[in-house]
């Protein structure tokens, strides 16, 4: 069963086709990887996804409902959470309140209660706290609750930003390169961390630069070259592929 | 009449013009509200004042001391308030600190001059010519003059000379014409320095066709070149001269037809509309950020 | 280092919190002369305002320069309500809050479209059209001679006349403030608005509709401005409009700048500083606000988070 469905996206800046209807589906309960090379549309396509770009042509779907015009909040509001390729965490806020905000659409204190029945509001506010120490012992970021989240290093922000998403209990989780300037160790951490998530029935949408990791994590993977989608496979199949190296290889050259 | 008031309003509006220029490049290359603009030019009209009406230097002289007097000054309040705040995280920042500028420019200011109104020397002969039936002052016609060379020499001072492609260099991209080994610093010191110049001129020949000038005039030249620029299109140097003409104009019309105390307000809701309206300006295009 | 349980930190909390309400209680009773205490009362009704306008600079992270024209709006609606229509004080003070909220909404609107500086100059705009606007519609709000003779207000039973009643009001207002404000800034509510000022982009994408959440802080902010200008009404008995001037919206602005943005009591200092430096160079008349001004600049070049503030606006 389909959780989320593009048909046909498409979006362009100027002159340059940045997404070109591309069409795919991501299945519930699986890990599905996106690669491409530099500037092939893959932040474009998660932009898309996530309300932030509107595409010019083309339709999302997810669990049955059209989304493709609906503004950034109630997108995450409906369940899509997602991280950013160049890390936005809070960086001047705490790592609890890091979590909390980003638990803000499930925390359901309307504006009466908070000032009117101020207790029922802290009960509320009380379970979200607890609830959110649950997502930092997912990540292993328990110690550090109290501390600003730019004291923390590189790569533990980077699990607190997922954190963060995951916070908002979304059924589809989008990681647009969680690994970059990660080092190795913290890398494993990462896989780790992501098969605990999709243990826990989240499914998982990675956009990654690192092919090593992204074969290792993901069930299945699409490959993006200039906008369009070029190839669909098991990670076995995309590592075999003639066309998919050449594009990389395409790539290194010119570097 | 209705002609008259036209080329009043188009004197007006090519010292807003003038006015807007400076601050418009400001704003173009670093994105930040100088709030010290129309008190920088003040200071500096009332310099020219000092030297017209105690010392009765030559006018020339005079409104050359006074620009670059104004110049000065605006470089300085770059360099001493702006400059360590221009990689500050946040903007309002940098915009708080300018508001601060401007209290101690006018403040100082007003140490010096009081805050009531000076009578301002005329620096043209008060005597007018008739063209086609129409009678036109001669300090319209002068003034007009030097608003129109000023601006073309600084438009092609811009296209032709090193120093200033370095500053449309530099307002396109910072990082990127600081790789090419244009000095930024200097080149942000001169924006200013000319903005400040300018400035004082615009103010020197406003004075001086309306005979008076005073502080509190400083923060309404900085809220008419703000809502100038942002009508013609910020960083623009036609849309600073399209922003001038139409509040210019639109003043007049409306002080002339309407009254003269609604000419402020009707000024700010000019602006209000525009930033509601089209708030990248009539010339200036819609930009998007990258996420 | 021992670690303070949890229980033993909310008791501590609530005593000193208790402490110092007592001890701002009997103030009166140490400050005796009236000219002291009414700088008291001027530090009273600047800690309202400050606190509100803390939400929408220092939490918000929004640039008002038009919050004296809200402070202004709740002054003549308590004025005209109670000069013209008969009003008693206490429904004028919540129709000039509810006023200032409801024109701190329609000021909000535009920021859906109209950001940062331009934002900033629309309020700026916004300020001046009022003031404008008071001092040329004469019979409506008495031109540049203002309202005088507004009434000595009463609520139920109590006759608000000598300083020291005053001063209670004023803590009362200021205490409804804060709490008002604890109850909002440890809710979602603050926690969106503090991640708006942080990474607006971020804060849309955890969920928050961050146009809405703008309007909020703005109008909530407003708001307190309104209730304020309300008790300058009716302490001063008189409302001009050059008590609303930018310079007023601006001298709001370094009192919560220095004393520090985006936590609750920090503006407090500030206001105090600022207020007292205010007394202090009255007979320094002419350099007095030169002197803001120096301060102002120092205080954002050299520490930019305020005496008492968060890291959040540090570079």
């Amino acid at each position: 069963m389909f959780l989320l469905e593009t048909r046909q996206l498409m979006k362009h800046f100027g002159g340059i086709m940045a997404v070109n209807e591309i069409s795919l589906s991501i299945e519930k309960g699986e890990i599905l990887g996106m690669i491409g090379p530099n500037g092939s549309g893959k932040s474009t396509f998660v932009n898309l996804l996530t309300g932030i770009y509107t595409p010019d042509k083309g339709q999302t779907i997810f669990k049955n409902q059209d989304i493709t015009t609906l503004p950034v909040h109630r997108i995450t509001e409906i369940g899509i959470a997602r991280t950013f390729q160049n890390l936005r965490v809070f960086q001047n806020i705490s790592v609890m309140t890091n979590i909390l905000i980003g638990r803000h659409a499930q925390i359901h204190n309307s504006l009466w209660e908070v000032y009117l029945r101020p207790l029922s509001a802290w009960k509320r506010e009380k379970a979200a706290r607890e609830k959110a120490l649950e997502f930092l012992e997912l990540a292993h970021l328990t110690d550090r609750r109290d501390e600003l989240a730019k004291n923390l290093p590189y790569g533990e922000q980077r699990l607190l930003e997922i954190c963060r998403a995951l916070a908002s209990e979304p059924e589809l989780l989008l990681l647009d390169e969680p690994c970059a300037g990660m080092n190795p160790v913290e890398m494993d951490t990462l896989a780790e961390f992501i098969q605990r998530i999709k243990a826990s029935g989240t499914t998982i949408f990675i956009i990654e630069h690192n092919m090593r990791f992204i074969m290792a994590v993901a069930e299945r993977i699409v490959v993006l070259n200039m906008g369009k989608k070029f190839k669909e496979g098991s990670p076995l199949e995309i590592q075999s592929d003639r066309g998919v190296q050449s594009i990389y290889l395409g790539e290194e050259e010119d570097v | 009449m209705l002609t008259e008031v036209l080329i009043v309003g188009v004197m007006v509006g090519a010292i807003y013009s003038l006015v807007t220029i400076g601050y418009s490049m400001v704003y173009g290359i670093l994105k930040l509200m100088n709030f010290a603009h129309g008190d920088v030019y003040i200071f500096g009209t009332l310099v020219c004042y000092t030297l017209l009406a105690k010392f009765h230097l030559n006018p020339f002289l005079a409104v050359l001391a006074a620009a670059v007097s104004g110049g000065l000054l605006a470089a300085l309040v770059e360099l001493i308030a702006y400059r360590r705040l221009r990689a500050a995280q946040h903007r309002m920042i940098s915009m708080i600190t300018a508001l601060g500028a401007a209290y101690v420019i006018q403040n100082s200011s007003e140490l010096r001059w009081g805050n009531q109104v000076l009578s301002f020397p005329s620096l043209f002969p008060n005597q007018s010519v008739v063209f086609f039936g129409i009678q036109i002052s001669v300090t319209h016609i002068f003034t007009l003059c030097v608003a129109v060379v000023v601006i073309v020499g600084f438009n092609l001072f811009l296209k032709y000379h090193k120093a200033g492609k370095a500053i449309l260099c530099v307002s396109e991209d910072i990082p990127t014409s600081s790789l090419m080994g244009i000095p930024i610093n200097r080149t942000i010191s001169v924006v200013y320095f000319l903005g400040g110049v300018f400035g004082v001129l615009g103010g020197v020949l406003y004075s001086a066709s309306y005979n008076a000038i005073s502080i509190s005039m400083g923060f309404r030249g900085t809220i008419i070149a703000f809502t100038a620029a942002v009508i013609g299109g910020i960083g623009s140097l036609g849309g600073a001269l399209i922003g001038g003409m139409i509040l210019g104009l639109s003043e007049n019309l409306i002080s002339v037809y309407v009254s003269s105390s609604y000419k402020d307000p009707i000024t700010f809701l000019i602006l209000i509309s525009i930033l509601l309206i089209r708030p990248t300006g009539i010339l200036g295009s819609t930009e998007s950020g990258k996420v | 280092m021992p670690k303070i349980s949890k229980k033993s930190a909310v008791k501590f909390n609530v005593i000193s919190h208790l402490a110092v309400i007592a001890g701002l209680a009997v103030l009166p009773f140490i400050i005796e002369n009236p000219y002291y205490l009414g700088i008291t009362n001027l530090i009273l009704i600047y800690t309202i305002l400050c606190m509100g306008l803390n939400l929408i600079l220092g939490y918000t992270g929004l640039l008002s320069l038009g919050h004296a024209a809200f402070y202004g709006l709740g002054g003549y609606a308590t004025a005209i309500l109670m000069t013209r229509y008969g009003f008693s004080f206490l429904p004028a003070l919540i129709i000039s809050g509810l006023l200032a909220l409801i024109f701190g909404m329609l000021l909000g609107v535009p920021t859906r479209k109209v950001r940062g500086d331009y934002f900033c100059l629309l309020t700026i705009a916004f300020g001046e059209i009022f003031r404008l606007v008071a001092q040329a519609w004469i019979p409506f709000t008495g031109g540049a001679m203002g309202i005088v003779g507004i009434p000595i207000p009463r609520i139920f039973s109590w006759t608000i006349r000598s300083e020291t009643d005053f001063y209670y009001l004023g803590l009362i207002l200021v205490v409804f403030t804060y709490l008002s404000l604890v109850l909002l800034t440890a809710s979602r509510f603050g926690r969106a608005f503090v991640a708006i000022r942080e990474d607006e982009l971020a804060a849309s994408v955890m969920g928050i509709n961050t146009p809405a959440y703008k309007i909020l802080a703005f109008s909530i902010g407003s708001f307190y401005a309104g209730l304020a200008g309300s008790y300058l009404a009716v302490y001063q008995t008189t409302i001009t409009p050059s008590s609303f001037r930018l310079d007023e919206s601006c001298l709001m602005i370094i009192m919560v700048i220095v004393g520090g943005m985006g936590s609750l009591l920090a503006p407090i200092s500030g206001v105090i500083i600022m207020t007292l430096a205010t007394e202090a160079f009255r007979s320094l008349a002419d350099y007095r606000m030169l002197i803001i001004g120096v301060i102002m600049v120092t205080v954002l070049l050299f520490r930019p988070q305020g005496l008492f503030g968060t890291a959040a606006f540090k570079d």
